[in-house]
């Protein structure tokens, strides 16, 4: 029966799955973003969900309260939120990550940095895949600029410097082998012109691909090797710096601020802010996408 | 454009003889969005919506989709009420009425997408003025809905100029404003503004219709035009422009109308832009659910 009477608090009514979500779980996302830079859209809680179950069944915590004041616990604070990180980016790598970063390189940020430069004498693009694991990131990047070798690239020299803290990562990046479930966003087109078939399973990246990408073990935490990395036009660095807490975050994305020319991106995964820890750095809006800008010298009117 | 041109553009979309119907319930229903949430009288909503028979049956129709996830459809109107929640029941109506506004067979842009974009953009500003403390979050709703109100005026009034302005902005990826600049000479701001006066709509409106593209050049209404300026902006960034890639690149924090809106709002320098840009994809999804609902074609009869 309906009455005369104003809807009390007349705010969206919950919608699909996530009606049947936990109040506790959205805390939980906040808390995350406050920690990491990782934000958990209402549509993918599940996930989140999904991880913090995963966790209390290896704990043998009952509740999602009980979860909620151990991620709270001073004493198990960062080693809870490191594995529960661990579980929600857990599957994320895979080549063709984020398509909307790739278009706006390829689309947007090429045509401005090959202009900006163009009256360099030495035509260089320097790209940093930081934190690059087992380089399905460098692979994609080395692809991308190849396909524009014959336009926006023509007569540029393409440097992707890819690093990494284990070792491990690195080697099995070096060897550019990928099965099917790093492949799965991988076009045919891609495969046929870059990869060569190992086994029924197994492609390998091209050696022309490969000629691009120097790997090597760096830590980002290593404050006198960091100061090696200079003249980079565009950094990538995507669910990295998640794990690290604030002071050495901050001092991270002070190198990288460092390592960029002016006018430089840095990109971060798709979902992942620097949470306001660096002014220098301008956030920039792509369809699709966010990117951090090391403002060139002249807009430094700005 | 002079002067003249404005006179010739006003004389043009005073001409049309089918003015876009507005239905009979679309201005109370602007008038009850201007009320506070506690003084809408719910009986007045059903009362409204049940007036306008088409409407009702495609309301209840969309109330039933997916996207609400209800246990079964609603089988009357105020039980339709009921079960959405307010706010929820007017962006169906609102995004119901507007879709009846033109022909099918009168537009030249896909009118999915500028509904599409048009409830995106009414809901982008509505959570950002809530965010900031700008203006009256239900203004803001309905300068985003009816920002891009010149398009209609180019449906009808310039059909012949029109469509090569969007195939340009289509083949050169460039906003559409800036592709009607090039061909037609003036822009939807332009002829928006003449079919807001033709439809008497407040100054306020006039002003966000005839300047959101420039908000500087605002006679009053400052801060409202600039609000929309940034949500339109962050809805083509997010997924809800016009179904094209427009190589676009914004630094909203340096943009114009940010400062405009820092003038006068402090509290804006607080904001976590990146988060908030996380928030907005997470109600994409449902823009994109409700338009294609509403437009979907209606079930069988019998």
């Amino acid at each position: 029966m309906i009455t005369g009477a104003p809807i009390a608090g007349s705010s969206l009514a919950p919608i699909k799955a996530s009606a049947t979500f936990d109040p506790i779980f959205r805390q939980i996302r906040d808390l995350v973003y406050k920690a990491s830079g990782i934000f958990q859209l209402d549509e993918k809680l599940y996930l989140l969900a999904d991880g913090c179950g995963r966790r209390m069944k290896q704990l043998a915590v009952c509740t999602t309260r009980g979860y909620w004041d151990l991620l709270n616990t001073p004493s198990s604070h960062d080693a809870e939120l490191r594995q529960l990180l661990n579980e929600i980016t857990i599957g994320e790598t895979c080549l063709f990550r984020s398509q909307p970063q790739l278009d706006a390189l390829r689309k947007v940020i090429l045509p401005e940095i090959t202009t900006e430069k163009a009256k360099q004498i030495s035509k260089r693009l320097r790209i940093w895949s930081a934190g690059c694991s087992t380089g399905e990131e460098s692979y994609t990047l080395a692809m991308n600029m190849l396909e524009e070798s014959d336009r926006l690239l023509k007569g540029w020299t393409v440097e992707i410097l890819a690093t990494d803290l284990n070792d491990r990562s690195v080697e099995t990046a070096k060897a550019g082998i990928y099965g099917d479930y790093a492949l799965r966003n991988t076009s045919d087109y891609y495969k046929r012109k870059y990869f060569s078939i190992i086994d029924e399973k197994k492609l390998q990246a091209r050696p022309e691909v490969k000629k691009l990408i120097t790997f090597s073990r760096l830590n980002l935490q290593d404050d006198s090797k960091m100061l090696f990395m200079k003249g980079i036009d565009l950094i990538f660095c995507c669910n990295v710096l998640i794990y690290f807490d604030r002071p050495s975050k901050s001092k991270v994305i002070n190198h990288y601020f460092t390592s960029l020319n002016f006018g430089g991106y840095f990109f971060l995964g798709t979902s992942e802010s620097l949470l306001k820890l660096n002014d220098q750095f301008h956030l920039v809006h792509f369809p699709g996408t966010i990117a951090y800008w090391k403002p060139s010298l002249k807009s430094s009117k700005l | 454009m002079t002067t003249s041109g404005d006179t010739e553009i006003a004389e043009r979309v005073n001409r049309i003889e089918n003015v876009p119907a507005v239905p009979a319930i679309l201005l109370p229903l602007l008038n009850m969005l201007r009320k506070s949430e506690g003084e809408v009288d719910v009986n007045e909503v059903v009362r409204l919506v049940s007036y306008d028979k088409a409407i009702a049956v495609q309301c209840l129709r969309v109330a039933g989709s997916a996207l609400f996830g209800l246990a079964r459809s609603p089988e009357s109107v105020s039980a339709a009420v009921l079960s959405l929640g307010l706010k929820r029941v007017e962006n169906i109506l609102l995004a119901t009425c507007m879709g009846e506004i033109l022909p099918p067979n009168m537009w030249v842009l896909d009118p999915v997408g500028f509904w599409r974009h048009s409830l995106g953009c009414a809901m982008v500003c509505r959570k950002f003025s809530e965010k900031i403390g700008v203006v009256d979050p239900d203004k803001a709703y309905l300068g985003g809905l009816l920002h891009d109100i010149g398009f209609l005026a180019n449906c009808l009034a310039f059909t012949d100029e029109f469509a090569p302005a969007v195939q340009r902005a289509c083949d050169e990826q460039i906003p559409l404003h800036q592709a009607e600049r090039i061909t037609m000479g003036f822009t939807h701001c332009e002829t928006g503004r003449a079919l807001a006066k033709k439809w008497c709509l407040s100054d306020d409106m006039v002003q966000v219709i005839a300047h959101h593209h420039a908000p500087e050049m605002s006679e009053t209404a400052h801060s409202l035009v600039a609000l929309v300026n940034l949500g339109d902006l962050l809805c083509r960034m997010r997924g809800l422009g016009y179904g094209y890639y427009e190589r676009l690149r914004a630094d909203l924090i340096f943009d114009p109308a940010w400062s405009i809106l820092l003038q006068e709002h402090r509290k804006l320098e607080g904001v976590d832009l990146a988060r908030f840009t996380f928030e907005i994809d997470g109600a994409v999804a449902e823009i994109y659910e409700l338009v294609s609902a509403v437009f979907a074609p209606a079930p069988a009869r019998g």
